[in-house]
């Protein structure tokens, strides 16, 4: 009698929660599955057609450029999210005023909204008026501006690179101080009276008692790229020739503009599939070289 | 018992609006206009008419351009709809298709205001016949040249081109100025920009650019690889600035006025900015030419007022169309704002006469034209789009023309077939 009543009240517990997350995401998720079957625009008759969307999808070459892209663009920037990170967090995880002062420093893009932040790097790399081609003037490292945007794919991936690099790397670097500062300093002393260099304290101390924090960063940026939209919707809109436009630009263009809901559900599930795939094989992966 | 302050006056308020002595917020009719058009325009119009109705004001409320048709399209679905809706023109037919306005053809047909209001709007607010919007305003495209640059270069600024090759050997001379001066300008990655601009060189030359219709042949004609192969040329000779290839709309409207572009494509609107802009520079406009001397044409722009589906204020948007298209609207707010009037026997007028630009520029709505499809954005607009990107591969690429065209064209049938 007791113990049925305490499940009824841990259910009551939970019920806010359960529903919560039974309005905002299974049902939207059910909904955008029936609408993956479907022909379906907002603005007329759905029809459905099965697995129609998916095969169209298999058969789309932009869809295959645009998840191509995505992966080149999570494979570029997560190392050097990661390691760049890493490196400062090491350089200011000690709280000296001066090193307080950098982590904050590195850490205010993070509050910028990525809309607001993608405007600002449009602008910088600006042909005529930025200032990233002024100064390359001035240092005399090209000798005219650089067409940062719409003429050179890699060109482009590497400015939104950089944009993104200066606004989330912060984010790591938090991560990484919180976790190198919880390592217990009598570990690092011990190991320096054992004559241990600075970065054999690194390698064997500090990045395997920080790897549980370097495995969340990782898988974090991982996804965050993958779904990365803003800051190529704004800045190079797709071009040239639709070779920047990436999985949830794709999606977005067909699901609102085009107003193929059926077709854009299709592919987000695709995506979901995808980066659940890949953060199982990195969860996995990760225990594996720790066991 | 005493009630709170602020309950206290709610109550109050709820009272009087119950006894219909504080007319309710509900009262005014609801807009829903793009933003990134002709807001200012917008804003007059709305002006004009509360000023006139203030028992039935109009509430104008601006919906992101990109935005503008999910969110109608969502607003649709939900039944949440405004009672009026100022919507880009080329979307029209997409919405009268899908049955989503009210097709008001009965209450406007003695409309004698009708016969003369701009004839691409009215194109793209008729679907089999019924009529379901009228102008809200017009864009009109047009050569603009700058008269500083053509006397630099040794042209007559009063004699400006009358054909393409014309403005090839025009632009040469220009761009051999030096400097930062260019003597052409075409935008690399805009596709807005491109059917505005662009197009109607193909149309004046004879061609067409989309499908009207699902099984419809769209890029038809010769003259579609005859303009592709004179703006390469154009950009292979240097007469464009490098990078335009990157303008994707946000600075088109600020090139001219920078002073160091010799001829260019654009809109009406670019009258005022310019001279905002360089208030020192001469400029003229012609209308945009094709291959031949007398080959002309333009791209009707701008946007249509319709009316959703599920509006509860039919009459009174009805009332505000009749408003809109009236000789006293025309003149007093269009045209004294220089802006086109969108009816053609309105452009002898007081605001013009004082101002030949805007009556040289008035002269394109004769000749506009505005695609009809029932797929624009995916067709013609979106950067993704099969427009731009044959557009990008003539200027940029050397592949053969012929496969870029009909590489475009079975892009275009499929997006159309479906």
């Amino acid at each position: 009698m007791h113990s049925t009543s305490g499940r009824y009240v841990g259910l009551l517990y939970l019920a806010p929660a359960l529903a919560f997350v039974s309005a905002f995401t299974v049902y939207p998720f059910l909904q955008m599955i029936w609408m993956s079957l479907h022909n379906w625009s907002l603005i007329s008759a759905k029809k459905y057609i099965g697995l129609g969307n998916f095969v169209k999808a298999w058969n789309d070459p932009q869809f295959w450029t645009s998840l191509g892209f995505t992966f080149r663009y999570t494979l570029y920037i997560t190392p050097i999210l990661m390691i760049l990170g890493f490196l400062i967090a090491l350089l200011t995880a000690t709280n000296t005023p001066l090193r307080k002062f950098t982590r904050g420093v590195v850490f205010a893009p993070v509050v910028i909204g990525l809309g607001a932040s993608s405007l600002l790097w449009y602008w910088l790399f600006s042909y005529d008026f930025g200032l990233i081609n002024r100064s390359l003037i001035d240092l005399g490292i090209v000798s005219k501006p650089v067409l940062w945007f719409g003429a050179d794919a890699d060109v482009s991936l590497w400015a939104v690179i950089a944009s993104i690099v200066w606004k989330v790397v912060g984010f790591g670097t938090i991560l990484f101080v919180a976790a190198i500062q919880a390592i217990p300093g009598e570990i690092n002393e011990a190991t320096m009276v054992d004559g241990a260099s600075y970065w054999q304290r690194v390698r064997r101390i500090t990045l395997p008692l920080t790897a549980k924090t370097i495995l969340l960063v990782t898988l974090v940026s991982a996804i965050g790229s993958l779904l990365a939209f803003d800051q190529f919707y704004i800045m190079t809109a797709g071009q040239p020739h639709n070779q920047t436009t990436t999985a949830v630009l794709l999606i977005y263009l067909n699901s609102f503009p085009y107003l193929k809901l059926g077709y854009g559900s299709a592919l987000s599930l695709i995506l979901a599939a995808i980066i659940l795939t890949c953060t199982i094989f990195q969860i996995v992966l990760t225990r594996r070289s720790h066991g | 018992m005493r009630l709170p302050r602020l309950k206290r006056s709610l109550v109050a308020l709820a009272a009087l609006v119950a006894a219909g002595v504080v007319p309710a917020m509900a009262e005014d009719l609801q807009m829903w206009e793009r933003s990134g058009g002709n807001a200012g325009m917008v804003d007059a119009l709305v002006a004009a008419w509360n000023e006139k109705n203030p028992d039935r004001k109009i509430n104008l409320t601006y919906i992101p351009h990109t935005e503008m048709v999910p969110k109608i399209a969502q607003a649709i679905a939900s039944g949440e709809v405004p009672d009026l809706m100022g919507m880009d023109l080329i979307y029209g037919p997409q919405f009268e298709a899908a049955g989503q306005l009210v097709d008001i053809t009965d209450k406007v047909k003695d409309w004698p205001e009708l016969k003369t209001a701009v004839q691409g709007h009215m194109a793209v607010s008729t679907y089999e016949g019924k009529l379901y919007g009228v102008p809200l305003y017009a864009d009109v495209s047009a050569l603009f040249y700058n008269k500083d640059l053509f006397r630099k270069a040794g042209l007559d600024p009063e004699k400006p081109p009358t054909n393409l090759a014309e403005i090839r050997e025009y632009a040469d001379k220009i761009t051999a100025l030096g400097g930062d001066v260019k003597g052409y300008f075409l935008a690399g990655s805009c596709a807005g920009c491109n059917i505005f601009t662009v197009a109607p060189l193909m149309w004046a030359a004879g061609a067409t650019v989309e499908p009207e219709a699902a099984n419809g042949e769209p890029l038809n004609g010769d003259g579609i690889k005859e303009v592709l192969q004179w703006a390469r040329d154009m950009v292979k000779a240097g007469n464009v600035h490098e990078d335009a290839r990157a303008e994707t709309g946000e600075t088109f409207h600020l090139r001219f006025g920078s002073g160091k572009i010799g001829m260019m494509g654009t809109g009406n609107f670019n009258i005022t900015l310019a001279k905002e802009q360089n208030p020192e520079m001469d400029f003229g406009i012609a209308l945009l030419p094709g291959l031949k001397t007398g080959e002309v044409s333009s791209f009707a722009g701008g946007d249509i007022v319709t009316i959703p589906m599920g509006s509860k204020r039919v009459d009174d948007a009805v009332d505000f169309m009749k408003f809109l298209l009236s000789d006293e609207t025309q003149v007093e707010v269009y045209a004294k704002m220089l802006n086109m009037t969108t009816r053609g026997d309105m452009t002898e007028n007081k605001y013009f006469a004082a101002e030949p630009k805007v009556q040289q520029v008035a002269k394109a709505i004769a000749v506009a034209e505005t695609p009809y499809t029932l797929k624009f954005f995916e067709l013609i607009n979106s950067p993704q789009g099969p427009w731009l990107q044959m557009l990008q591969r003539a200027y940029y690429e050397g592949t053969d023309l012929d496969t870029i065209i009909s590489e475009a064209k079975a892009q275009m049938k499929s997006i159309a077939a479906e």
